[in-house]
């Protein structure tokens, strides 16, 4: 054994390396490092490499030669995602080498072929020598995060079996040429159009088939007979215009959400050109769901007592959970939630404003928390606050009073509706939280300029804030004063830093996971305390740093990240791991509601898959890449 | 004039006293029975480089050797011996590092043949190694690649198998070790499970490809 003989064939290994990527930018240290340590090994042609039955993973194997069959093992190889070929360069198993555990994938040889092995323990040391490998490594575990999203959609796909997708392109349900008229026919005429082709709904295009407008047959009603519409007029006068429209290669789910936004029960479908190709009525949405939005929407806008919308609200949970059955990203899914609570929390509103006879009362109802950033789970409790004007020569004691026992009004509905009441008492009831803007201004600058820490538990909650009712101009202009005043104040940023690194994630240094020692839950993380939280604070210093306006964690994320210069594939890899958070808590609370046992954050790490379990591990450590740079931002 | 024969019986110098010693090592050490399974035997490839394939005319330059342990191959569990005007230190790291495994060539009507003829010119003695030879083995144990003794470069594009250097004592060694390990994964799938099979493999077919 002498050293100038090593030296040649660590040659060897290093021009191979230098052939393929990731190696070929490594740093010349991490790559001399490697081939050091590589041992070349031979595998028959249909000889199993690497099985899970061998247990925990004890190298990494890079194909020099040949061919390797990767296939998932066990109960999940049904999936798609199932079989997949590696040729040379590339390397297996990342994911179960990282967490110390043994391979998901069976790896077969399906060639002679020869694979290096490096050692597990060189494989932890050569991640933390080289900051390309290492990114290569978490790039790879962050792709499986999809595979997981498939595996969940699989685990509920049972329970809804006879349900058609909701990942369908919309291209693919129009089922009839739509039928459309030029702007230049009178009304007559178009409705002629319509009886004559038995559709409830009419398109105006243009001789380019651009869509101008639509009729729809519960627009008559209110349009034409109460309002003794002069059918000889243009049918321009009488159609809606600007309709909603989305391209056919838009999903069900999307048109589902965008019905749900605007209230809407038709949408155009445009094709490449952007020219009507055809209509989607609530309807065709209907038939792939067992509980539609139409009955929802319909149960939402007709409701005009609390029994109604409490079996609005029972709904939406179940549209929820079949949504999850078809496999909805938790991005998607809480927006959707946070869409039809929306619209639910609209309805009970404009209920009690007419009962309490302040329809002319000019303010802004707003969401705050996770509501506020439309990240609302299935069990979260509400939090919200008003805006108000003062008219001209009013009393503004005796509105504020009034106002108050219209929001403890809507407070309570909401209980009744299933969004329990704040404990902390944040809600538009309280006297502290139905203010005018300048009252609000003062507040959020007192908060800034003086953040002890009641100031700045505050600024956690309050600062997520959206308008979900009334005139949003208070809203926006809260909003601009915040920004103002919290970019201009880096000690205060500074202080939220050191807050929300008070808090860090659950990753052990012997085992994967630091679990909670509280009695009633052992065993177990709380998802929401030690994971989401951790997205969430981090993002909302970004946004107010950059002054990002948007309130959710996701958007924060791309937005600041963008700003300042994050690349994008860290931003894309750090939101997975927060939508994966997400997911997983909404999973845990679907499974609860179904056991009737009250919805909470808390997962069993053991009781998790082996894939899940390596993603949420990957999910923590991009919260461990966010704190860091909170860091080293703010100098912590 | 042979580049030997100054070391011929009579004038042959004193072997150096470290070469000596491993020499006297190498003769004392035991000689395995070659009864176990592949992956617990150490074979070990053994490669010349030689100024030309002339026995009589050319001298050797350097010796290589690459073990194969546990069916995988460590680039740091080889050697490299370009050799001095005397090659009896060579000679003697080559002993020591091969030790009593079954050595492995590629070739050894050239390659044995050179290293037997120097060993006993310089240290008067010949090995008494159990040697293999790929050149005989990999038409057995692959019939579907090649039937006859064809060149290493020949197996080198059967298997894809390249080197950082041909020709060159240790590049040579590395493409013959990669072929190596590929013939004992099917030596071992079609139950020649030790290296006495292998032997035996080798014995019936040079007897069964005899020249008449």
């Amino acid at each position: 054994m002498n050293t100038q003989a090593a030296e040649m064939l660590q040659g060897a290994s290093l021009d191979f390396l230098r052939r393929h990527s990731p190696f070929d930018r490594m740093e010349p240290e991490a790559l001399g490092f490697m081939a050091e340590r590589l041992v070349l090994v031979f595998h028959a042609r249909d000889s199993v490499i690497l099985s899970p039955e061998m247990g925990q993973v004890r190298h990494l194997h890079i194909v020099q030669r040949g061919k390797v069959l990767a296939r998932q093992a066990g109960s999940v190889s049904m999936t798609e995602y199932s079989a997949l070929t590696m040729g040379p360069g590339e390397c297996f198993p990342i994911g179960a080498i990282s967490a110390h555990r043994p391979s998901t994938n069976t790896y077969i040889a399906v060639e002679d072929s020869f694979c290096f092995q490096l050692a597990a323990e060189d494989f932890m040391q050569l991640m933390e020598m080289s900051p390309v490998f290492h990114l290569f490594c978490t790039k790879y575990i962050a792709s499986l995060l999809n595979q997981s999203r498939e595996q969940l959609q699989s685990q509920f796909a049972q329970r809804a079996a006879e349900q058609q997708t909701m990942t369908t392109p919309l291209g693919q349900l129009i089922n009839r040429e739509p039928v459309h008229v030029a702007p230049e026919v009178t009304s007559r005429e178009a409705l002629e159009h319509m009886a004559q082709h038995r559709v409830g709904c009419l398109v105006i295009a243009d001789a380019e088939r651009r869509p101008l407008g639509i009729i729809t047959q519960s627009d008559l009603l209110e349009r034409v007979i109460l309002a003794g519409f002069d059918l000889a007029r243009p049918v321009t006068d009488l159609m809606t215009g600007s309709p909603h429209m989305l391209g056919s290669s838009a999903s069900a789910y999307d048109a589902a959400l965008e019905m749900a936004t605007h209230g809407v029960r038709h949408l155009l479908v445009l094709d490449g050109d952007r020219r009507l190709k055809g209509v989607v009525s609530e309807r065709d949405l209907f038939s792939l769901q067992r509980i539609g939005l139409r009955q929802i929407r319909a149960g939402i806008e007709n409701a005009d007592d609390l029994d109604a919308m409490r079996q609005a609200s029972r709904d939406i949970r179940q549209l929820a959970l079949n949504l999850i059955a078809q496999g909805i990203g938790s991005e998607q899914l809480t927006q959707f939630i946070s869409a039809l609570n929306d619209a639910l929390t609209r309805r009970l509103i404009e209920l009690q404003l007419e009962k309490h006879d302040l329809q002319e009362l000019d303010f802004c109802w707003l969401a705050f928390g996770s509501e506020g950033r439309h990240e609302q789970t299935l069990s979260t409790d509400q939090d919200n606050g008003i805006i108000f004007a003062v008219p001209e020569g009013a009393d503004s004691d005796a509105l504020k009073q009034q106002i108050l026992s219209f929001a403890r009004a809507v407070n309570e509905d909401l209980a009744a509706c299933g969004f329990p009441l704040c404990k902390g008492n944040i809600m538009a009831s309280n006297p502290d939280l139905c203010l005018t803007l300048e009252q609000w201004q003062r507040r959020f600058v007192a908060w800034i300029n003086e953040p002890d820490p009641q100031a700045l538990l505050n600024a956690t909650i309050f600062f997520d804030f959206r308008a979900l009712y009334g005139n949003e101009l208070w809203s926006d202009q809260l909003r601009t004063y915040l920004l103002s005043r919290a970019r201009d104040n880096s000690a205060f940023l500074r202080m939220m830093a050191g807050n929300a690194l008070s808090a860090q994630p659950p990753l052990g240094r012997i085992r994967d996971f630091v679990t909670d020692d509280d009695p009633v839950h052992p065993g177990t993380i709380d998802l929401k305390k030690v994971g989401a939280r951790l997205f969430v604070d981090a993002a909302r210093i970004l946004s107010l740093r950059t002054g990002v306006a948007a309130s959710s964690t996701v958007e924060r994320l791309r937005q600041a990240g963008r700003k300042i210069g994050i690349a994008t594939d860290e931003t894309s890899a750090v939101i997975e791991g927060f939508n994966f958070i997400q997911l997983l808590r909404l999973r845990s609370q679907h499974l609860d509601t179904e056991h009737d046992a009250p919805g909470d954050n808390r997962v069993n790490p053991d009781r998790l898959n082996e894939l899940d379990r390596r993603i949420l591990k990957e999910a923590f450590r991009q919260a461990r890449k966010l704190q860091t740079r909170l860091k080293l931002d703010y100098q912590l | 004039m042979n580049w030997l024969s100054r070391f011929v019986s009579g004038t042959r110098p004193e072997l150096p006293a470290a070469a000596a010693a491993k020499i006297a090592q190498w003769q004392e050490g035991e000689r395995g029975d070659h009864a176990h399974p592949h992956f617990e035997t150490r074979y070990v490839v053994v490669n010349t480089e030689a100024t030309g394939l002339n026995l009589d005319k050319d001298r050797l330059l350097a010796v290589a050797a690459i073990a194969i342990e546990g069916r995988s191959l460590k680039p740091s569990n080889a050697l490299y011996r370009p050799l001095d005007d005397d090659p009896a230190d060579g000679l003697a790291d080559l002993l020591e590092f091969a030790g009593h495994a079954p050595w492995v060539v590629f070739n050894a009507s050239f390659n044995r043949k050179l290293l037997e003829r120097v060993f006993e010119a310089r240290c008067d003695f010949e090995p008494d190694v159990t040697w293999m030879d790929l050149q005989w083995l990999m038409p057995a144990l692959f019939p579907e690649f090649h039937t006859g003794q064809v060149r290493l470069v020949d197996w080198m594009e059967s298997f894809g198998v390249e080197t950082f250097q041909r020709h060159h004592a240790l590049g040579d060694a590395y493409a013959i070790a990669q072929l190596l390990m590929a013939a004992l994964g099917r030596a071992h799938d079609t139950g020649a499970i030790n290296a006495r099979s292998l032997v035996e493999i080798e014995r019936s077919r040079r007897w069964n490809h005899r020249t008449v």
